[in-house]
């Protein structure tokens, strides 16, 4: 009995070993057999591998490859082959390919299957690539239990490794596709989204809320200009096409400080590039008129600057608004400068100005608050003080197309965040009423403002595309409600685009952050941060399978084992810690996609002007590099730089042509002068 | 209200106020003429006279006047602080007026009131405005003068500034691109041709060292933009007196 039951076990384990032997023979045989394909699929294969590709990029070769089998066939068909010879062209050509191998004819060969083996071959590479991966992420492949993991880390490197590539070829990430989305740059890899080699964003998409976290030096910059040069030239693509309004960028950094300006004059020539009429720099180089808001904004703006407290303060709260009121609402009208504003808060002239009024309500309150005029003025006085001439006008958000405005967010956060609520609430204007109502310069006010070279949206009337972006947003969240600006924005036509070093820079507190961060319906770029787990949260989970198999021994798995269902996140935590400078992720209805962004490559820096023209003022236009407002005392230093190279001299040398002699393209006008003031002394 | 009169309240007006002896100048009559005129003006309630400083006294135009003259600006007197500073630049707009070339050219004064009122009440804080630009209209080399077509920034100086706001200013002004009350993106736009084409210093004996070196300071191309000379006789307000209307008729003479 023990005898049969062996020679049972040993039979049963001849032919089992028989089986594979056959299985293993057949699947050789097959792989001889249609050698052309799986050489093809095995490049490809390999080739998805080193690049990182996912397995749609084979298919979508094989896609491209049908015209050329659709060609072959079709010259089959015009040498007058039948039907029944066209259907089996290519067991035919399979055939004929073995014999010219036979012959010698390997170039013939290959020349004859390629029709057939290519795309073949790349659908089958795809296929294998795909249940490679697939096997990878389920756990159900490998050897060993850390083969997953590495297999996912080798492919994140090939994957940034031929996205890196690709930006670095040149013209192969443009600005704006055809379709008019945005290119950010190069996808890394994709989840939920679709695995495109290009990461484009729809134009819509960054006409709505958008936030930003990435702490320094991790490419949050480039990103955001990118972003900014997007939105201005498809914005101007639309304009021009009729399709849209005129795009309007108002950036305020928060940060401030040589590096914001430094940033500024980069964006400047970005913006140039992107189609820009004009770029102001506020405070440095263009101002703004606070005083242009309707009377009843600018009390609630001067009131909101100004820093009070809750409790026993609420009392002097209240007091002071009402007398801002009352020099705001005068008789007179509203004020039209900082020195007009200060000059009424003086109890004489408030007492004089209503004087005449009917209403004898001002009256009374005016006589009851009049001891606490004098404080208020202090106050205000310092207060615009330390705000400076940017807010005093002239100038409007309609005269550019691009606005960046530093605030010394690190240096002085009061005045920052006073400043950003000023501008703030003189951008919901503009977006609102100021487009119809002038932009605050005098002279212009019910024109709509007044235009860049008749570029801006004066000569239209209508209102512009705003897009609203708060860099360095912690500097100045407190006092800025920006989510009260988030959730009234749609309505305005401003979207806005709040960029932070951390998630606990997005807003003061827990609540706020949230709000924030949900209402980016635009979409969230997360770039490397410490603490990305509830923004990675806001993307969800994903169902993925998960496989527990059974260890032969350490460090080989068996193939026995169970698969169950879980959830998992879609963005990966650890992932967003190690991204490197330049690669950031895009999350956007539960799906991310991870990004190599494309640097810009801005305008050279204006250079020095030749001497002919620049001492005539005129610069060559392959040579202008900013349209905007000129930074005054860069635009000096540059002339003045330019004017001593034109004497030929350095700064010490005397001009030379002192005493206002014959002067090189300009006109003598000596004579003229000795007429109306008298010869020069010698 | 005849021809002269016209003119006469317009020069008022633009020049915020106007001194007696320097009005008779512009008006080309004898001061005690020009006083009896000013009389009427104020009978008429378009202007209104005071003796604000030393010398003659003042005549400016009341709201009634200027709206007469269509002219938005706030009815306001002369300033006192800047009673020296406005008979300057009057003093250089009359004698610059009474040169043949002004005549010939048909030029302009476009003075600094006008300038700061197309820039309405939102002047910029740190924005410097001239005392006055003179157009000269024309093309070059087909009207009287060379420099025709050209727009000069006047300046006046009768105090010392210290060279580097001085320098500044010139800088401010000669590169300027855009008009005054322009789009603040239009202000100074690189590669465009700057609005004046030289600025012209008009200095006290105080002030012209200082000018000089700030002009030296610039060097070169920008330093060429700019002329200096001496504020012409009767600028002074001490010399607004009996003995300092020789000159200023001597002007008047040639500007009748």
């Amino acid at each position: 009995m023990i005898g049969r039951y062996l020679g049972f076990l040993a039979l049963r384990g001849v032919i089992r070993l028989l089986a594979r032997l056959i299985k293993v023979a057949a699947c050789v045989g097959a792989i001889v057999m249609a050698a052309p394909v799986t050489l093809v699929g095995a490049y490809a294969a390999a080739l998805a591998w080193v690049l990182g590709w996912p397995p749609r990029q084979l298919y979508r070769a094989a896609a491209c490859c049908l015209p050329m089998l659709a060609a072959w066939l079709a010259a089959m068909a015009v040498a007058g082959d039948p039907w029944q010879r066209l259907a089996a062209a290519p067991y035919l050509a399979w055939l004929a390919m073995w014999h010219d191998i036979a012959a010698g004819a390997w170039p013939l060969a290959a020349v004859t299957i390629a029709p057939v083996a290519i795309p073949l071959g790349l659908v089958a590479g795809g296929l294998g690539w795909s249940w490679r991966i697939y096997s990878m992420e389920t756990g159900s492949g490998g050897l060993s239990p850390s083969a997953p993991a590495a297999f996912d880390q080798r492919q994140w490197r090939h994957q940034v490794r031929a996205a890196r590539a690709r930006i670095a070829a040149p013209g192969a990430v443009p600005l704006v596709l055809r379709n008019g989305n945005v290119v950010a740059g190069a996808t890394i890899r994709s989840v939920r989204h679709p695995a495109l080699p290009l990461a484009a964003i729809p134009y819509p998409r960054l006409r709505s809320h958008q936030v930003v976290i990435g702490t320094t030096g991790t490419g949050k910059t480039t990103l955001l200009l990118r972003l900014w040069a997007g939105f201005m030239t498809r914005g101007l693509q639309l304009h021009a096409a009729g399709a849209g309004r005129r795009p309007l960028l108002v950036v305020l950094d928060c940060k401030g400080g040589a590096d914001s300006r430094r940033v500024a004059e980069r964006a400047r020539r970005v913006l140039r590039g992107a189609g820009a009429a004009a770029t102001a720099i506020w405070p440095d180089e263009a101002s703004l008129s606070l005083w242009a808001l309707p009377p009843r904004q600018l009390t609630t703006t001067l009131v909101d600057m100004i820093e009070h407290g809750t409790g026993a303060a609420a009392y002097y709260a209240d007091v002071m608004e009402e007398i801002v009121r009352l020099a705001v609402d005068a008789p007179c009208g509203p004020p039209a400068s900082a020195a007009d504003f200060l000059a009424r808060l003086d109890a004489g002239w408030l007492s004089m100005a209503y004087a005449a009024a009917a209403d004898g309500g001002d009256v009374a309150l005016l006589r009851s608050a009049s001891r606490h005029v004098g404080d208020i003025a202090l106050r205000f006085r310092t207060l615009l003080r330390r705000l400076g001439g940017g807010l005093d006008g002239p100038g409007g958000f309609g005269d550019a197309d691009a606005w960046y405005c530093i605030l010394e967010g690190t240096a002085e956060i009061t005045v920052a965040e006073a400043q950003a609520r000023a501008l703030v609430d003189l951008l919901a204007w503009y977006a609102t009423d100021g487009a119809a109502g002038g932009t605050g310069i005098s002279g212009t006010a019910g024109a709509g403002g007044s235009g860049v070279g008749g570029t801006s949206a004066a000569g239209t009337g209508g209102r512009r595309e705003i897009l609203l972006a708060v860099d360095e947003f912690s500097a100045v969240s407190r006092r800025l409600p920006i989510w009260q600006l988030y959730e009234r924005a749609r309505s305005l036509g401003l979207a806005v685009q709040v960029s932070a070093q951390s998630w606990q820079g997005l807003a003061a507190d827990e609540d706020e952050r949230y709000r924030v961060a949900t209402t980016a319906d635009g979409g969230i770029w997360l770039l490397r941060t410490p603490h990305p787990e509830p923004v990675a949260a806001l993307a969800g989970s994903r169902r993925v399978v998960d496989t527990a198999r059974r260890l032969l021994g350490v460090p080989l798995w068996a193939h026995e084992g169970l698969s169950r269902a879980e959830g998992t996140p879609v963005v990966d935590a650890e992932l967003i810690r190690a991204l490197g400078v330049g690669q950031a992720a895009y999350i956007y209805r539960g799906g991310v996609t991870y990004i190599q962004v494309k640097r810009l490559v801005a305008a050279p820096a204006e250079l020095a002007s030749p001497v002919a023209a620049d001492h005539a003022g005129v610069r060559p236009a392959s040579q202008v590099a900013s349209p905007g407002v000129a930074d005054r005392s860069a635009a000096a230093d540059r002339s003045a730089a330019a004017g001593r190279s034109a004497a030929g001299g350095g700064p010490g040398q005397a001009p030379a042509h002192p005493g206002g002699a014959q002067r090189p393209g300009l006109a003598d006008v000596s004579a003229l002068l000795d007429e109306a003031f008298g010869k020069e002394p010698p | 209200m005849t021809e002269r009169d016209i003119s006469g309240l317009l020069f008022a007006a633009e020049m915020y106020g106007v001194q007696l002896d320097q009005l008779a100048i512009r008006l080309g009559v004898s001061e005690p003429r020009a006083r009896a005129i000013a009389q009427r003006w104020r009978q008429q309630g378009h202007a209104e006279s005071a003796r604000l400083g030393p010398g003659r006294p003042w005549v400016w135009l009341t709201r009634a006047g200027l709206t007469a003259c269509g002219l938005p600006y706030q009815p306001i007197p002369p300033a006192l602080p800047r009673l020296a500073h406005l008979r300057a630049v009057t003093a250089v707009r009359l004698a610059l007026e009474a040169t043949s070339g002004y005549a010939a050219a048909s030029a302009h004064w476009r003075s600094e009131r006008r300038l700061r009122a197309r820039m309405g009440s939102r002047v910029p804080l740190r924005e410097h405005v001239p005392d006055g630009e003179v157009h000269w209209p024309g093309e070059p080399g087909q009207a009287a003068v060379p420099w025709a077509g050209e727009c000069w920034a006047i300046e006046a100086e009768l105090t010392r500034k210290t060279v580097r706001r001085t320098a500044a200013i010139m800088i401010e002004i000669l590169t300027r691109t855009g008009d005054y009350g322009c789009p603040a993106a239009e202000a100074r736009v690189p590669g465009r041709p700057p609005r004046h084409a030289r600025v012209l210093y008009l200095c006290s004996p105080a002030a012209r060292p200082t000018v000089l070196r700030a002009r030296d300071a610039l060097g070169g191309a920008l330093a060429a933009r700019v002329e200096i000379r001496g504020l012409p006789p009767g600028a002074g307000l001490a010399a607004s007196g009996a003995g300092a209307t020789a000159a200023g008729t001597t002007a008047g003479r040639a500007a009748t």
